[in-house]
């Protein structure tokens, strides 16, 4: 496979962040006045799984399940049940629109989760609309993927006050659309989460609650708490964790750290499963199994999904929006002109709610 | 009956009365470190509203935190105020979200910790925790005051907790073992937040919560003065308009205080600011011992009735 990597942004503030956030198959030209970035997206191959073209790299975690491989064809005889694949698409998209955007400016404290939006996205499309999902302080692509505008979005993360509301500095949250705000110590959200399982177990049921948190939590004390009092109470609480295989800083030489939340968890006697997170299907199947469970009362759950961060530019197959890009283009079901729409939608938004904050537009920047 | 045994029926009570409550802490199956939850616990149709968390405070009170988001009333017991230095974390996220959900989200939790001195347990026992609560944002500190009055505030204290959000009770020990003397009281004379005045007096004010309102109470008996005595009982947030009419009503003021000493201070600095024209004396605080201390010893977090009784006098002359 070839691929350009090339990125003509020339912003200055967080450059490298930019350069690295470009994918080998992303580039973002900039247009003075079509302050709109898309993507050049290189030849993928067309045509049926063939196994002889699948890339293995030190990037493709071990012990993982998948069912889109690294081409972007789905394993026979998967289920999607009810996912609408492309709507999924473009949510990720609009998340990784808003991540490069945001990266952008230059924030204080701001980290990139480009390449993390899969286990985002589909804990946003998974839960029901009377759900609550507890994400951790950088998923703001659960506000995106639940329906919070971006513009809304992009107030509440500048700390812009809403109308008869409080400004609340660099925290999404939603009532209506069910996203509760992150806390300040971290992993509190947890046992937070595990509080409002535990009242909805006593309730009527039926419901679940999500939590959404990195693999560096899982050390902690306040996680396995979380999750004793889970499995001791049967609650029907999904812990979502993004797991990165190479920590920052390691190269990827460093190979697999070998360390398995998934196995502790299973350990602790929680249903789990460890999913590639460059695979937002099997991301979503999972998560939908996972949700179900607690649902129906068949108790808590723990779904490991091992993610890339683009910023350490990986190969283009660890990109979950690229591989579900490769699988849709083989559907018949991806153009150009959908990219460029879908990207666009989100960036207008955010663009003119960053105008309304006092941010000069990219193309001024 | 002692203060304990009556503060027992009361818990039971208030499950209930409510079956939205539900009780978090150690050992409550088994009635508690302290007995609180011994009528709920003896009770066949409460008992499953007992939840044992052999959990750090902290996410103990997360946890609680995220049942009242789910529409339950927790009332959390916890063994010793220590577990609300440990807390913090959790107790402070409890307390904030309200305000960062823009108060569309409430958190009728209650926490409910025995103080000071008392049981002779020494350590860190006695060590005053008002003034590390009171400066978290959005939390309601109560502390009992007389024996008589304990079950008013327990009754008081949830109902704050259910219309204002994360409520502490502090609840002296040195009241705990106390035998009732007739019939206790089942309200406060006014709401909980109000600085109630459980003494007339034309001379002198002291200002006294917890433990130090008996010790108030026996120091102006001591002088034979017509000085009044403020329970001043919600120390978050202060009902800083009824303080400061009580303190211009007499000019001379004496603040008896444990062994912490930020509640007393923000007092003094409060008379200062808005009481200095009605002021006939210097304020005067009067306070226990800091720092951790020894079983023997545990009564030196507390002022003497005799130091009091001094104070007293001494600003009553000035």
């Amino acid at each position: 496979m070839v691929m350009a990597a090339s990125s003509d942004a020339t912003v200055s503030t967080g450059q490298s962040l930019v350069h690295m956030c470009s994918t080998a198959t992303v580039r973002l030209p900039v247009f003075a006045g079509l302050a709109c970035v898309y993507w050049r997206l290189t030849v993928a191959p067309r045509g049926r799984y063939n196994p002889a073209a699948v890339q293995v790299s030190p990037w493709d975690p071990e012990s993982v399940a998948t069912v889109l491989d690294a081409q972007g064809s789905l394993a026979e005889g998967t289920d999607v049940g009810s996912l609408d694949v492309r709507a999924y698409y473009k949510r990720l998209v609009a998340a990784r629109v808003l991540d490069l955007r945001l990266s952008r400016l230059g924030l204080p404290m701001w980290a990139s989760c480009g390449g993390e939006e899969a286990p985002v996205v589909a804990t946003a499309l998974v839960a029901q609309p009377n759900e609550w999902i507890y994400p951790g302080v950088r998923d703001n692509a659960v506000a995106l993927a639940r329906g919070v505008e971006p513009g809304t979005l992009v107030d509440q993360l500048l700390g812009r006050a809403q109308p008869g509301g409080v400004a609340l500095p660099r925290r999404v949250s939603s009532h209506e659309l069910r996203v509760a705000t992150t806390t300040d110590a971290l992993g509190l959200h947890l046992p937070i989460a595990a509080g409002q399982a535990h009242a909805a177990s006593m309730g009527a049921g039926g419901e679940a609650v999500f939590a959404l948190f990195g693999e560096g939590l899982t050390t902690t004390g306040v996680f396995h708490e979380t999750v004793a009092l889970a499995v001791r109470g049967n609650l029907p609480l999904v812990l979502v964790c993004r797991s990165q295989v190479w920590p920052d800083q390691a190269p990827p030489e460093a190979g697999v750290f070998g360390d398995s939340v998934q196995e502790r968890a299973t350990v602790c006697g929680l249903w789990s499963r460890r999913v590639d997170g460059a695979d937002p299907i099997v991301v979503w199947n999972t998560l939908s199994t996972a949700a179900t469970r607690a649902r129906e009362g068949s108790g808590p759950s723990l779904v490991e999904v091992i993610v890339t961060p683009q910023v350490h530019n990986p190969p283009p197959h660890r990109d979950p929006i690229e591989r579900l890009r490769r699988h849709l283009d083989a559907q018949g079901q991806w153009t150009p002109t959908f990219q460029d729409v879908v990207e666009a939608e989100t960036h207008q938004a955010v663009e003119d709610a960053l105008v309304a904050n006092g941010w000069a537009t990219e193309g001024e920047a | 009956m002692n203060v304990l045994q009556h503060l027992s029926g009361l818990v039971a009570d208030l499950l209930r009365e409510d079956d939205r409550r539900i009780v978090l802490g150690e050992d409550v199956i088994d009635g508690g470190m302290l007995g609180l939850t011994r009528g709920v616990a003896s009770d066949e149709a409460l008992r499953s509203r007992l939840v044992a968390t052999p959990l750090t405070p902290s996410v103990i009170f997360a946890h609680a935190a995220g049942l009242a988001l789910g529409g339950r009333r927790p009332l959390v017991i916890l063994a010793s105020t220590t577990a609300l230095f440990e807390g913090l974390a959790g107790l402070r996220e409890a307390c904030m979200l309200g305000w960062r959900t823009e108060q569309a989200r409430s958190v009728p939790m209650l926490i409910i910790a025995p103080c000071g001195p008392g049981f002779s347990l020494g350590g860190d026992a006695s060590d005053g925790i008002e003034g590390v609560l009171c400066r978290l944002p959005g939390i309601r500190v109560l502390m009992a005051g007389r024996a008589q009055d304990a079950g008013a505030w327990l009754n008081a204290a949830a109902l704050q907790a259910d219309t204002e959000g994360p409520t502490v009770l502090l609840l002296p020990r040195s009241l705990l073992l106390r035998e009732l003397s007739g019939p206790p009281n089942a309200t406060l004379a006014g709401s909980a937040t109000e600085a109630q005045l459980v003494r007339q007096g034309t001379t002198a004010t002291v200002f006294a919560w917890g433990e130090t309102v008996e010790i108030a109470l026996a120091a102006v008996a001591r002088t034979g003065t017509d000085t009044a005595v403020v329970d001043v009982g919600c120390l978050a947030p202060l009902d800083k308009e009824a303080l400061v009419s009580h303190a211009c009503a007499t000019g001379k003021i004496v603040i008896a205080h444990g062994s912490d000493q930020a509640v007393a201070a923000e007092l003094a600095a409060l008379f200062a600011d808005q009481a200095i024209l009605h002021l006939d004396a210097p304020v005067t605080r009067i306070g226990g011992a800091t720092g951790p201390t020894t079983p023997g010893g545990e009564a030196a977090a507390l002022p003497s009735v005799d130091r009091l009784a001094e104070a007293i006098v001494s600003v009553t002359e000035y």
